[in-house]
């Protein structure tokens, strides 16, 4: 489970809790179709749409049309939430939710450069998908920069809203660290873009320097074979312990044991690891990449740059002062996190934006055609008016009761 | 305006006087454009684009030397030992003047290498000749044009892309000229374009990637390019010059003037860079 499936879990249960009604509608995984229920009620659908790479739907856009409409029908949406630029079945959630006259909102969880030919491409595609977007939410302050130049969305309909972590869950239990020995730990899935080139370098390099030691790696991936690499080049077999990928409840256990985090991202948009870390009481080192430096107070956090020399003189540093005792005690570590983010001030800042979407006037199709016309791909348009001509047509056949509720429905979608 | 208590600070915890949707002045400061742009001048460019027509002019060289024997206008012994000359100029000057090696032996090795091509190509003439002979002289003339187009596609111009394939490049050529050496009217002629093909598309454009930026060269190559035209057929002359004109003048243009229009946007969002990486 990523930080955008723990997002949507989380604030789902806390809108719950507020009285609103909230669906999370899905792509399938595997053999896992049709619909579920989670904790509290919680309704989650996953759509038969086939995954063809990397956990993504093809975008069709026009193939599970009725389906969806069926949903938002069914289930008496007012308010469409898609998450994740990446997620194919949320733009087109949102594309068909606007043109039957919902309100919708965005969460962009990840950054992205202009660089490359893929990143242009992305651009002009989240820049058409939310040429007519409500309104759209970031993880951090980058994260909003980013998403206002790629999209370019008006900075207004922007809002900043972290991410949060369970604070009942993630508690330091300081009794469970090795007395004679220092624990790094590292939990992040092993790819490129969170450094584990920098990780393995980093490893390599500090073991020799400081024999008590230990390094804690959760996670896997595709880069896996070069830390293993370095623990065999460096005769390292019994103080580099890779545990494989982890379930979110291991998390905790394993970051108790530690007594300082490590996190090489390269880029991130708002990183929810090295909040939980903090959250158990651990020593925070890692780049400042992002929106990495927004999210903790500078004595819970070690800043280094993307490079070896600074991230070993960072850990040297946290090492340092934790051998003088210099080091903010794990409990009151703790408490300062569990006050700066909770999910249930996430869920009501996020309920802020519903509101303010819902009292938004809805929009004609000529008006809407007009919005999408501004970003310059025309043939968009007749995907639109494809999709409209085809909700007329199913207005037609499977015609719907008109009925008014006053509960906010929300659908939320990956 | 209602007095703010604390300034508004770039971090995700200490914000609660402002909305979420608050956009502060500093917004976008860390935004860099055009970090890694380099100043290009006019003669840069145009020595730049020279390069594609450098290879052009190369390419109608060869093709004169084809018109001429094939026309019959010039006698293939006059054409070998000409082109020996030049070729056997074309070395010395490579080696004694533009590289300062220990030229003596690296002589013996070269001339070994001249002599098998020459005894092999005047033996294996006879089938280069009749190799493509069955196929039509349209044929072979459009084969030849998409392969000199290959040519001067995948030729390495100095440039690392991706599509630079110098092996292709040559190939092409080369099999462009066996076509060619079909038409010819006697072995000898063919072992004399093939003789040419290799000093025009394999020495030639060895020597002048020492000459790279240099205008005297380019100009000599599109006058001599234009006079060799001129004696074959004026509308192909007409139809070079406008080329020229158009690779060497306006593409440079058209080049410096849209440099203005370049964005590269830069920031806190980028991807970080793995410098060192020694394993």
């Amino acid at each position: 489970m990523g930080g955008v499936e723990e997002h949507i879990f989380n604030l789902s249960q806390c809108l719950i809790s507020h009285g609103h009604k909230v669906i999370v509608m899905t792509h399938s995984y595997g053999e896992r179709v049709g619909v579920r229920y989670m904790t509290n009620g919680l309704k989650v659908y996953y759509l038969p749409v086939r995954v063809f790479y990397n956990q993504c739907v093809l975008p069709t856009m026009v193939c599970s049309l009725p389906l969806i409409r069926y949903i938002f029908i069914r289930e008496r949406i007012t308010i469409i939430h898609g998450h994740s630029a990446f997620s194919a079945l949320a733009h087109e959630a949102m594309v068909i939710g606007r043109l039957m006259g919902l309100k919708t909102v965005f969460t962009d969880h990840s950054l992205f450069g202009f660089a490359d030919a893929s990143a242009i491409i992305t651009n002009k595609l989240l820049e058409m998908s939310l040429a007519d977007c409500n309104h759209c939410i970031c993880v951090s302050h980058t994260g909003k920069e980013n998403t206002v130049l790629r999209a370019r969305v008006h900075c207004g309909r922007v809002s900043v809203i972290p991410n949060a972590v369970d604070t009942a869950v993630f508690t330091p239990d300081p009794s469970k660290r090795s007395t004679d020995s220092i624990t790094i730990v590292v939990i992040s899935r092993l790819v490129y873009r969170k450094g584990v080139d920098l990780m393995a370098q980093v490893i390599a390099e500090i073991c020799p320097r400081y024999p008590q030691l230990q390094f804690l790696i959760g996670g896997d991936g595709p880069k896996r074979w070069l830390l293993e690499e370095v623990r065999e080049r460096g005769g390292l077999q019994d103080r580099v312990t890779l545990l494989g990928s982890l379930e979110h409840s291991q998390v905790r256990d394993v970051l108790t044991r530690g007594h300082i985090f490590l996190n090489t991202s390269l880029t991130e948009a708002y990183c929810m690891a090295i909040v939980e870390a903090a959250s158990c009481g651990l020593q925070v080192v890692s780049t400042k990449v992002g929106g990495i430096p927004e999210v903790l107070p500078s004595d819970l956090i070690y800043l280094t740059e993307p490079n070896v020399p600074s991230l070993l003189l960072g850990l040297e540093t946290a090492l340092a002062n934790l051998r003088s005792g210099n080091v903010v005690p794990p409990w009151d570590c703790h408490h300062r996190v569990a006050l700066l983010y909770n999910w249930m001030d996430v869920a009501s800042r996020t309920e802020t934006v519903y509101h303010r979407v819902a009292g938004e006037k809805s929009k004609t199709l000529g008006s809407q055609l007009r919005r999408y016309m501004a970003s310059g791909v025309l043939p968009f348009l007749l995907i639109i008016s494809l999709a409209h001509l085809m909700l007329r047509f199913l207005d037609w056949m499977v015609p719907h009761k008109v009925s008014i509720r006053f509960t906010t429905s929300i659908l939320l979608n990956i | 305006m209602e007095q703010r208590q604390r300034t508004w600070k770039k971090n995700l915890y200490e914000n609660t006087d402002y909305p979420d949707n608050y956009t502060d002045k500093t917004f976008l400061e860390e935004l860099k454009k055009n970090v890694n742009i380099t100043e290009i001048s006019p003669l840069t460019a145009i020595l730049g684009a020279g390069l594609v027509t450098q290879e052009l002019c190369i390419i109608v060289f060869f093709v004169a030397v084809y018109v001429y024997l094939h026309s019959g206008w010039i006698e293939p012994e006059t054409v070998f030992v000409q082109s020996s000359l030049v070729a056997a100029i074309g070395y010395l000057t490579y080696r004694i003047v533009l590289t300062d090696k220990n030229y003596n032996e690296v002589l013996i090795t070269d001339l070994r290498t001249v002599l098998i091509f020459v005894v092999f190509g005047y033996v294996l003439s006879p089938v280069l000749k009749t190799l493509t002979d069955t196929i039509s002289t349209d044929t072979i003339y459009a084969m030849t044009t998409f392969m000199m187009i290959i040519h001067l596609i995948f030729f390495d111009y100095g440039v690392p892309s991706a599509i630079v394939s110098s092996s292709l490049s040559m190939n092409a050529a080369i099999f462009g000229s066996v076509c060619l050496a079909s038409r010819l009217a006697s072995p000898f002629h063919a072992f004399v374009l093939l003789t040419n093909a290799v000093e025009c598309f394999v020495l030639l454009p060895i020597l002048l990637s020492k000459g790279r930026g240099s205008v005297i060269v380019l100009a000599a190559m599109i006058t001599t390019a234009v006079y060799a035209l001129w004696t074959v057929s004026l509308i192909m002359m007409f139809l070079f010059i406008c080329v020229t004109l158009f690779v060497t003048v306006l593409c440079p243009v058209w080049f410096l003037r849209w440099q203005k229009h370049k964005e590269n946007i830069y920031g806190p969002w980028d991807e970080a860079v793995v410098h060192d990486v020694r394993m």
